[in-house]
C-alpha cells in the first residue's frame, strides 16, 4: 500500500510519546483538561471560604500575625448579631435594595414597552438609553458627585428650577435624609437600562399573533396588558430582579466614589461597613465571620428567590 | 344575521398587492371555503374581515354595516389561526374560557365551566383541559384553537387552515363536527383551505381566488363542473385536470387552445392508444399514467383493473372542457 501523507504524519511522532499519550485513557485526558479550573476553583474560591468560616471562630487580627490567635466559637457571630450599629447598615442596604429594585423594575418595565412599540427613532433611543450601563461605576461615581454639587451641579439646578427652592438649600450627598436617595437616584440612573434590555427581550419574545388572537377574543389593551404581556414576561423580569438584587447587595464601588457611607454612616452598606471592619479596624476574625453571615444571606435569599423563578417558568 | 359583503377591497404589503379590488357577498349562515395557492389573498380576507389589518381601499359590511371603524372585539368574529396562536402560559381550560371572560360579556362562571366542558367534549380534549396549553401536540393544540372559537358563538367564524396540521383521522373526524356544529349553530363560516375535500365536503360555496382577485364564486358543484377558466378548474379535482393540447383528439371548437380532462372526461376503451407509464393502486381506485403523444394524462380505473406499465389503452374524450389562449372557458 502506498504511504499516505498521514502515515508519514503518524510515523514522524516519536514513539515515546504516542506510546505515552496513547496509554492515556479518556478519563485521565478529561482530567487533564478538567484540572486546572478545579485547581484555581480550588486555590481562589473554596479554600478561601473555608479559610474564612475557619477565620471566623477566631480572634484573628491580619495586621499582627504573629500575635497567639484565640478560638472564640460563636462569640463573633453573637456581636455581629447583637450589634446595632451593624443592623443599622443592614438596614440601609435593605433600603438601597429595595428601592433601586423597584424604581429600576418600574422604569425599566415601562421604558422597555415604550421602546418595544417601535417608533421611528426606537433604536437610536435604545441606544442612547443604554449609555449609563456602559460607563465604569468610578466615572459614574465620580461625576454624579459634581452633579449633586449644591453650588454647581445640575442636578440641583434643575430641582431648584423645577420646585422653586434654593439650589444651595440643600445636598443630596451631604444631608443624611437625602443621602440615601442619592444613592439609590445614581444605581437606578446606571442600572434601569440592564432591566429595561431583559424586559425587551422578554417583549420581544410574545408573538404578534397571541395579541390578534386576544383582540378577537374580545379582551381589552388592559386586559391584554395584565393576562398576556405580564405573565409572559414575568420571567424574564425576575431574572433582572435576581441579577440586580445580588449585585447590589454587595454593592461597594459606586457608593464608596459617591459618599464613602456618609454622612455618618447613613448610606454605609454591609459591604463598606465589612471593608471597614476588616481593612481599617483590621478585625479579621470578627469581620470573617460578618462575610459568613452576609454569604449565607445572599446564598439563602437567592435560593428562595429562585425556586420561585423556576415555578413562575413552569406555570 | 351575518352577511358579509366585501365591496372593492384592496390590500398593499409594499409593492405586492395582497387584495385587488376584490368585491364578495357571503350570505348570512353561508359556509365559504376560500381556496388559492399560496400567496393569493386568503389569509388577507380573513385578517381585513377580523379587522386585524385596515384595507387601502374598499368597504368591509357586517350585517348590512359598514365595520371599517370596528376594533375586531367589536366586530363580534371569532378567528382560528393557522398557527394556533394559543396563550402559552395558560391551562387548555384557562385558554377556551379566556373569551367568555371578557368583562364586557358578564358570563357566569358556572356557565363558563359548562361552555367549556362541551366544547373540550366536542373536540375531545375533555382530558387535556389542565394541561398547559404548550404541552399539548400540534393536532391538540389546533383544537384547543378551533375550540377557543366555538365557545363563544361570535356572528361569523373566520377560520385560516383550520385542520392542515392533523392526522387524516382527526382530520376526517373534525369535518363532519365542523360541518355539524355549523348546521345547528347557523352562524357564517369563512374558511381557508388548500385541502380540495374540506372545499368540496364542507363548503355551501367555494371562493377561488388568483393573485388577489376572486376569480369564481359559487357551489362546489359549479366550480367543479364549470369553471370560468383552467387556473380555477386546476384548484378542484383529485388527480388534477389533465390540461392537454387542443387538436389531441380533434373536434376542439374554434379558438380552442387547451383541452382540459378529468377523469370522467376521459372514456377507455376507445379512440386514440396511450401507453400505460404506470399504475398506481389506492385500494379504492386505480390511478393510470398515460402518455400520448408525450404528453402525460393521469387518468382512473377499476380497482380490480388487470393493466400493466407498458399496456396500450385506447382513450376518447367526452364532455371536455375548453380553454382559450388565455386559459379562460369556452362555453
Amino acid at each position: 500500500m502506498p504511504e499516505t501523507a498521514m502515515d508519514r504524519a503518524a510515523s514522524a511522532t516519536p514513539p515515546g510519546i504516542a506510546r505515552r499519550v496513547r496509554g492515556l485513557s479518556d478519563r485521565a485526558i478529561a482530567w487533564l483538561f478538567v484540572a486546572p479550573t478545579i485547581f484555581l476553583l480550588l486555590a481562589i474560591n473554596i479554600f478561601p471560604l473555608i479559610w474564612t468560616i475557619r477565620l471566623s471562630f477566631t480572634n484573628f487580627r491580619a495586621n499582627r500575625p504573629n500575635a497567639d490567635v484565640e478560638w472564640v466559637g460563636l462569640r463573633n457571630y453573637q456581636r455581629i448579631l447583637s450589634d446595632p450599629e451593624i443592623w443599622q447598615t443592614m438596614q440601609a442596604t435593605a433600603h438601597f435594595l429595595f428601592w433601586t429594585l423597584f424604581f429600576q423594575v418600574l422604569i425599566g418595565f415601562a421604558l422597555a414597552w415604550l421602546i418595544n412599540a417601535k417608533f421611528r427613532s426606537s433604536n437610536f433611543w435604545t441606544t442612547v438609553i443604554v449609555l449609563p450601563m456602559m460607563l465604569s461605576p468610578a466615572v459614574v461615581g465620580n461625576f454624579w458627585t459634581f452633579l449633586y454639587q449644591p453650588q454647581i451641579g445640575l442636578f440641583n439646578y434643575v430641582v431648584a428650577f423645577v420646585s422653586g427652592a434654593d439650589p444651595t438649600s440643600f445636598s443630596m450627598i451631604g444631608d443624611v435624609p437625602l443621602a440615601p436617595w442619592a444613592i439609590v437616584i445614581v444605581d437606578t440612573w446606571m442600572w434601569t437600562p440592564f432591566v429595561m434590555l431583559i424586559c425587551l427581550a422578554g417583549l420581544r419574545s410574545i408573538p404578534e399573533s397571541i395579541y390578534e388572537a386576544a383582540e378577537c377574543d374580545r379582551a381589552s389593551k388592559w386586559r391584554q396588558f395584565w393576562t398576556i404581556t405580564v405573565p409572559m414576561v414575568l420571567p424574564f423580569l425576575m431574572l433582572a430582579v435576581l441579577f440586580r438584587g445580588i449585585e447590589n447587595f454587595k454593592m461597594f464601588d459606586l457608593v464608596v466614589q459617591l459618599t464613602g457611607g456618609g454622612p455618618g454612616s447613613t448610606t454605609e452598606l454591609t459591604s463598606i461597613n465589612l471593608k471597614r471592619e476588616a481593612f481599617e479596624k483590621w478585625r479579621t476574625g470578627y469581620a470573617s465571620a460578618y462575610a459568613v453571615i452576609l454569604f449565607v444571606t445572599v446564598f439563602g435569599l437567592a435560593s428562595i428567590y429562585v425556586k420561585a423563578l423556576n415555578k413562575v417558568k413552569e406555570r | 344575521m351575518a352577511e358579509v359583503v366585501l365591496r372593492g377591497v384592496s390590500k398593499h404589503y409594499g409593492e405586492t398587492a395582497a387584495l385587488d379590488d376584490m368585491s364578495m357577498t357571503v350570505a348570512d349562515g353561508a359556509f365559504v371555503v376560500l381556496l388559492g395557492p399560496t400567496g393569493a389573498g386568503k389569509t388577507t380576507t380573513l385578517r381585513l374581515i377580523a379587522g386585524l389589518e385596515a384595507p387601502d381601499g374598499g368597504d368591509i359590511l357586517i350585517g348590512g354595516r359598514s365595520v371599517l371603524r370596528d376594533t375586531p372585539a367589536e366586530r363580534d368574529v371569532a378567528m382560528v389561526f393557522q398557527q394556533y396562536s394559543l396563550y402559552p402560559h395558560l391551562s387548555v381550560r384557562d385558554n377556551l374560557a379566556f373569551p367568555l371572560r371578557s368583562p364586557a360579556l358578564r358570563t357566569p362562571e358556572a356557565e363558563i365551566t359548562r361552555k367549556v366542558a362541551e366544547v373540550a367534549e366536542v373536540l375531545h380534549i375533555s382530558h387535556k383541559l389542565d394541561n398547559k396549553a404548550t404541552a399539548l401536540s400540534g393536532g391538540e393544540m389546533q383544537r384547543v384553537s378551533i375550540g377557543r372559537a366555538l365557545v363563544r358563538a361570535p356572528q361569523l367564524f373566520l377560520m385560516d387552515e383550520p385542520l392542515s396540521s392533523l392526522d387524516a383521522k382527526l382530520r376526517a373526524d373534525l369535518r363532519v363536527e365542523l360541518k355539524r356544529i355549523h348546521a345547528s349553530l347557523g352562524r357564517t363560516l369563512l374558511y381557508v383551505t388548500h385541502d380540495q375535500i374540506e372545499a368540496m365536503t364542507m363548503a355551501t360555496e367555494v371562493g377561488v381566488l388568483d393573485q388577489g382577485r376572486l376569480v369564481q364564486f359559487g357551489t362546489p358543484r359549479e366550480i367543479y363542473e364549470s369553471p370560468v377558466s383552467l387556473y380555477v378548474a386546476a384548484r378542484l379535482g383529485q388527480p388534477r385536470i389533465n390540461a392537454l393540447p387542443a387538436g389531441l383528439f380533434g373536434g376542439a371548437p374554434r379558438g380552442a387552445k387547451t383541452i382540459g380532462l378529468r377523469p370522467e372526461h376521459i372514456r377507455l376503451g376507445e379512440g386514440r392508444d396511450a401507453e400505460v407509464v404506470r399504475v398506481e393502486r389506492l385500494g379504492d381506485q386505480t390511478r393510470l399514467h398515460l402518455r400520448l403523444d408525450g404528453h402525460d394524462i393521469v387518468t382512473l380505473t377499476d380497482p380490480h383493473s388487470d393493466l400493466e406499465t407498458g399496456d396500450s389503452l385506447a382513450i376518447t374524450p367526452r364532455d371536455a372542457l375548453y380553454f382559450d389562449a388565455s386559459g379562460n372557458r369556452l362555453s
